[in-house]
């Protein structure tokens, strides 16, 4: 399973990397409105006659820098915050509280046009990279820190604190690394989850104005009618590439969970 | 289990919930008896209502009064004559259109005219409406002040009846400009001031109260259907059988369609599948590749393209203040990059005839004034070559990149050109396209330019103040008796011209072009734009366009796109025939509740 | 005193956080949408000020920012400077006039649907909200956690076609999954309704054929919806299941031959806690979260409603909405920490030994 879930992934990836070597992107028009596939241009044409292969392989890119900036941001964050708070516990970890709370209520979309309305050059996609990642970090901060004040009671920790090592040394070299697993999983989930959301914002409408993404593919698909016009070259294979990624990625987290938790490979 | 009894207690709390919440919003049954509104006697149509209805008073800015009421539409209240903008013939409805001189405006009331409480239609209602702006600075018709000084009524006979003669009187001190009181006849709709005296008589004369007033419960109007009900999901109106027009205009005959129901719809792919599976008689929306639904029996105007007639005029509006945008050249170069006959074909799906160069449309009501020869000799036409070789003539050079795409650009002194952006709303699909394709045309020739999508948010405000390069714009986008010189207007005038900055607003010619009191100022432009409304003689007028058009056409300050309908006009023959088309021209290719084209309503038979 | 009664002091410790947060949120709320320096009239006058001779277009402009709170005013008057410019009303006093009105139930008047009240918009579009994500959320729920234990009880061959499934079903986003339902069901087979609450020859009423349709057109969303979520509720579950089955306490009540069923039910009841964690979660956020769905079938619930106002920069629906958010989430994680705090025996037993550190 894990095999598969790696496979699927690197897959995407490899065509994101290599693709414009093996296919030549243009975005220029190389024939009429929503032609369908056929021939060299196996996926079809858009409403401005550019060819579907460049604009998902573009899209791809994109898709998936936007993913890996929100998940490193929000891991990160998330990380950082929720070990603190639950080693710490007490008034600090309460106030930490108080704070994530704070992020879940503030919906994304709403931080992302108000801050993108304030910047001329409207949203790029690493503005919005930074944006989903900035409002999406707290459920990770959650559960690291339900592990986080599960571990502080263990034993080696009272000895590290009787030896005297100050908060900082006790985070870093004794409760990091029995998380670590936890929060790499907590990485892949996060990643899946930008993906999905750039993906969620471009379809509103709120997403970058400068690039392709494969949600700007999908809102661009249905604002010009393909739905009804049976146009399906338009939207099912961006939606099969989200689809493919997201599961993927939830195969290798939950394969990860088998190997980090004997009991679950059973 | 615990969790099975557990569940079917949810499952029951949930129906019971959502039981309760639905009937929450249980309104009056129709007045039919029936569930639900017949379809043999309903009409659907879309694409004028945007948004929830809020208010239903026709003293409210037209773009907030919803659909029966806002805009021109004329099925509740109704204006003293309408436009058909295919013939450009005045057609008479409240009054009849006498004459029209340099002086005044003459129009009669038509006597028969009558208000759904029995009250005749009077000269006092039209001085009301008319004459806000006198009394209430902040009314929506506080405008037409400036440009009709008085209304002067005589009671006269005509044919053995007794009739109102209403002479509006041109206002020479103000603007002296009779063709906008043409506009205005036609679009602003007449009110029963008995009723909204007394609004104001019981809210302290505060016009602003009253202007917040919904008036949705059984309105007094004049026009031939009233509101029947409303939410945020649909409109719907019912036919009144005593409308005054049915004896005096239609010869005894009611409309066909006893209730028109309008959805609002949240996207725009909905209009295209409601009109596919016969959900929708007819809309008024963009909906690309129209021809693949003719088997679905939706039709329009034209056959085949440009499938609607012309109306509207899109256009790109350059701020001439802002170098190099303030070099004519430079913008004659940009006219010559546009692939125009890509625009039509990608962006607006065929949906507009081959454009020729300057600001007066070469098909339709304004053809009389399009001269052929000058659009040779001077307008600029797409051609990529003599783009560079403009660009290069005035000193600019272009560095391309080694995969052939656009660098950067430098100027005469040698200067980098920094890179323009065309500001446009995100989200209009047609727009983007245009955009998209102007950009691409442009970066090919050399010019270092970029599309700048915003929010609607940052648009509408960027349009006034003129801080853009290049703007989006669509001026004087309706049909009225004043075009094409609205259009030359919107886009040219000197009046209250102010530079870009601080808290500068101009509401029209947002570009600031021909700054007044400066060396490069051409007085010609201000000084014909003054002088057409009060031109009658054909000849005259025709070389009066002639000279402002070349004028538009050597100094580019804006670049029009493509020639679009005022509105998309496409209806379905499921469910109801005899729209007008081109084999069948009654009435202008307009949905039935604007102008000319309300007869409509009277002439549609059920699809057998 | 309060420590002889340690579950008391932990829930008023509690809400005196959340009500913290809730004073924060709310001042962050407002400044919000005043981030940028866009002025919403300037939007209304773009639309409205068109033709209109300068003296008329400041007049109207001042008309409304006067209306909305944005200038100083004193007995009615707008207070000018020395050039006769409107002076701005500060941030502040802007605020201290929200928090007035807010007391009074009174959210303001929306800028782009003028002069249609915030608080009427809300009341419309809310039940449709609910009730589109309520049974959603709750059938989602429900039936993916039954199928989630079944199959970490089971195992075998129905966990390895049933898991990949699930796990497929859940990576679907919520919008690619109502679009393909629309192409399939509504576009190709028009078996269902593409877009609406209703029909719209109806008109809302205590009918048998209101309700008719209110269901016909409730499908397609419905399912576009529940489908993914109990695949991912399937999947917690699972593992939850699968981990639980492995603990000594499961092993040791199973040798104690204990009934199957029983030995079920202790398994469920603590698998449970997280999901229903997750559960109160999701509740919370059902205000915002049907946006897209409701985007794709003409939904008329709250989403759309946002979306538009954020759009216009509607500050007075922007805020609105988001309290509402924020009332809806905070009110949601208070109630999760309370259940835990007495359902979890673990955090009882800490409670009741004191403060371990």
């Amino acid at each position: 399973m894990f095999v598969i879930g790696i496979a699927l992934f690197f897959g995407t990836i490899l065509i994101a990397l290599v693709g414009p070597v093996i296919f030549t992107i243009t975005m220029e028009r190389v024939g009429p409105q929503y032609a369908p596939p056929g021939g060299r241009y196996f996926l079809g044409l858009n409403d401005l006659g550019q060819d579907y292969i460049s604009l998902l392989i573009r899209g791809l890119q994109s898709s998936l820098y936007v993913g890996f900036l929100a998940g490193i941001i929000a891991t990160t964050l998330g990380t950082l915050i929720g070990i603190y708070g639950g080693f710490k516990g007490g008034w600090v970890d309460d106030f930490l509280n108080m704070v994530t709370n704070l992020f879940i209520v503030i919906p994304s979309f709403v931080i992302l046009i108000l801050i993108s309305s304030s910047f001329k050059e409207g949203r790029s996609l690493t503005l919005i990279g930074i944006i989903i990642g900035m409002t999406a970090w707290t459920w990770s901060a959650r559960s690291v820190r339900a592990q986080s004040s599960a571990l502080k009671s263990k034993d080696h920790i009272a000895l590290a604190k009787m030896n005297g090592a100050n908060t900082l040394k006790v985070l870093l070299v004794h409760i990091l690394p029995y998380l670590f697993s936890y929060v790499f999983m907590v990485f892949i989930l996060q990643v899946a989850s930008g993906i999905l959301s750039e993906a969620a914002i471009s379809m509103i409408g709120l997403g970058p104005l400068d690039t392709v993404s494969l949600g700007t593919i999908l809102n661009q698909a249905k604002n010009t009618g393909a739905l009804g016009d049976g146009v399906w070259w338009a939207f099912i294979p961006a939606s099969v590439i989200i689809t493919v990624i997201v599961f993927a990625l939830y195969l290798i987290n939950t394969s990860m969970e088998g190997v980090f938790n004997p009991r679950l490979r059973k | 289990m615990k969790m099975k009894g557990l569940s079917q207690i949810k499952y029951l709390l949930v129906s019971a919930l959502l039981l309760g919440l639905i009937s929450c919003q249980a309104k009056k049954e129709t007045e039919t008896g029936e569930v639900g509104f017949p379809r043999s006697k309903t009409l659907y149509l879309a694409g004028s209502q945007w948004g929830d209805p809020n208010t239903f008073n026709p003293l409210a800015e037209s773009w907030q009064a919803a659909w029966p009421v806002g805009d021109r539409f004329n099925l509740m209240y109704e204006p003293l004559i309408t436009y058909n903008s295919l013939d450009g013939k005045f057609e008479p409805l409240l009054g009849t259109l006498i004459s029209k001189g340099n002086d005044s405006i003459v129009v009669d009331i038509n006597p028969e005219a009558k208000w759904s409480d029995g009250n005749p239609v009077t000269s006092a209602d039209v001085k009301f409406v008319f004459e806000l702006g006198r009394r209430f600075k902040g009314a929506a018709t506080a405008y037409a002040v400036e440009f009709i000084s008085g209304i002067n009524v005589a009671n006269v006979d005509v044919n053995g009846a007794k009739v109102e003669r209403l002479s509006f009187m041109v206002n020479k001190k103000g603007r002296n400009n009779p063709l906008v009181i043409l506009d205005l006849l036609q679009a602003i709709r007449i009110v029963p001031a008995h009723v909204f005296e007394k609004l104001l008589a019981d809210n302290n004369n505060d016009f602003g109260a009253v202007q917040k007033l919904k008036i949705d419960a059984n309105p007094v109007v004049s026009g031939p259907y009233n509101l029947e009900n409303y939410s945020n999901e649909k409109i719907v109106i019912k036919r009144r059988d005593d409308y005054w027009g049915n004896k005096s205009l239609y010869a005894g005959k009611m409309p066909v369609p006893q209730f028109i129901i309008h959805p609002i719809f949240k996207s725009n792919d909905h209009f295209a599948i409601a009109l596919q599976q016969g959900g929708l008689d007819a809309s008024q929306t963009f909906i690309p590749r129209i021809w693949m639904k003719k088997k679905d029996k939706v039709n329009t105007w034209f056959e085949s393209s440009p499938y609607f007639t012309s109306g509207a005029l899109p256009l790109l509006l350059i701020n001439t203040t802002k170098a190099p945008l303030n070099d004519k050249n430079f913008r004659r170069a940009m006219a010559a990059a546009i692939n125009y006959a890509d625009i039509k074909e990608l962006a607006v799906s065929g949906y507009s005839p081959d454009m020729q160069p300057g600001l007066i449309m070469a098909v339709g009501l304004e053809g009389k004034y399009f001269n052929a020869e000058d659009a040779k000799a001077v307008g600029v036409s797409y051609n990529p070559e003599n783009a560079k070789k403009i660009l290069a003539d005035a000193g600019y050079k272009s560095v391309f990149k080694s995969d052939g795409s656009l660098d950067y650009m430098t100027d005469k002194a040698g200067n980098r050109v920094p890179t323009l952006s065309i500001t446009s709303p995100a989200g209009w699909s047609d727009w983007e396209a245009m955009v998209r394709l102007a950009v691409k045309g442009m970066r090919d020739a050399g010019i270092d330019i970029r599309e700048g999508f915003v929010d609607a948010g940052l648009y509408w405000p960027a349009l006034p103040s003129g801080n853009f390069d290049l703007i989006m714009h669509k001026p004087a986008a309706s049909v009225t008796p004043s075009l094409p010189w609205s259009r030359f207007e919107a886009i040219m005038s000197s009046r209250n011209w102010a530079p870009v900055g601080g808290d500068n607003k101009m509401n029209e010619n947002q570009g600031r072009y021909n700054q007044p009191g400066t060396k490069g100022y051409n007085p010609a432009v201000d000084s014909l734009l003054k002088l057409i409304p009060t031109l009658s003689d054909e000849g005259k007028l025709v070389q009066a366009y002639r000279e402002l058009n070349k004028i538009f056409m050597q100094d580019q300050p804006a670049l029009p796109l493509c020639y679009l309908p005022e509105q998309f006009y496409e209806y379905s023959s499921k469910n109801w025939e005899n729209w007008p088309n081109e084999k069948a021209p009654y009435a202008p290719p307009l949905l039935p509740w604007v102008g000319a084209s309300t007869k409509i309503l009277w002439n549609l038979k059920l699809a057998k | 005193m309060l420590k002889k009664y340690p579950t008391l002091r932990y829930i008023l410790q509690r809400a005196g956080w959340y009500f913290l947060t809730f004073i924060v949120a709310v001042a962050i709320n407002f400044l919000l949408p005043r981030l940028g320096n866009n002025n919403p009239v300037d939007i209304i006058m773009g639309k409205a000020g068109s033709g209109l001779s300068t003296e008329d277009a400041r007049q109207k402009e001042e008309k409304y920012l006067q209306e909305f709170g944005l200038v100083k005013v004193s007995n009615g008057a707008i207070v000018r400077d020395a050039e006769g410019k409107p002076i701005k009303a500060s941030k502040i006093e802007q605020f201290g006039n929200y928090l007035k009105m807010c007391s009074v139930g009174d959210l303001g008047t929306s800028f782009q649907k003028y002069p249609k009240k915030v608080i009427d918009v809300i009341k419309e579009a809310l039940p449709w909200t609910i009730a589109l994500q309520l049974p959603t959320i709750l059938f989602g729920w429900i039936i993916g956690n039954i199928l989630g234990a079944l199959a970490a009880y089971r195992r075998g061959v129905f966990d390895k076609i049933f898991f990949p499934g699930a796990l497929l079903l859940s990576s679907f986003p919520f919008f690619v999954f109502g679009m393909l339902l629309v192409y399939y069901f509504s576009v190709v087979i028009p078996w269902f309704p593409s877009m609406g609450g209703y029909a719209n020859d109806l008109v809302p009423s205590f009918s048998f054929a209101f309700f008719q349709s209110v269901g016909y057109h409730y499908v397609l969303p419905f399912f576009s919806i529940f489908l993914i979520l109990a695949g991912g509720q399937a999947i917690g579950m699972r593992s939850m299941g699968i981990y639980e089955l492995g603990t000594d306490y499961i092993k040791y009540a199973k040798w104690l031959g204990l009934k199957e069923n029983k030995v079920l039910a202790y398994l469920f009841r603590n698998a449970m806690l997280p999901q229903l964690t997750g559960l109160a979660l999701s509740l919370g956020n059902m205000v915002g979260g049907a946006l897209i769905t409701e985007m794709i079938f003409s939904y008329p619930g709250l989403g759309m409603a946002i979306l538009t106002a954020i759009q216009n920069n509607d500050y007075p629906m922007i805020q609105g909405c988001t309290l509402l958010i924020t009332i809806c989430v905070l009110i949601a994680n208070f109630t999760v920490d309370i259940m835990i705090g007495f359902f979890d025996p673990r955090v009882k037993a800490g409670l009741q030994i004191g403060k371990g550190k």
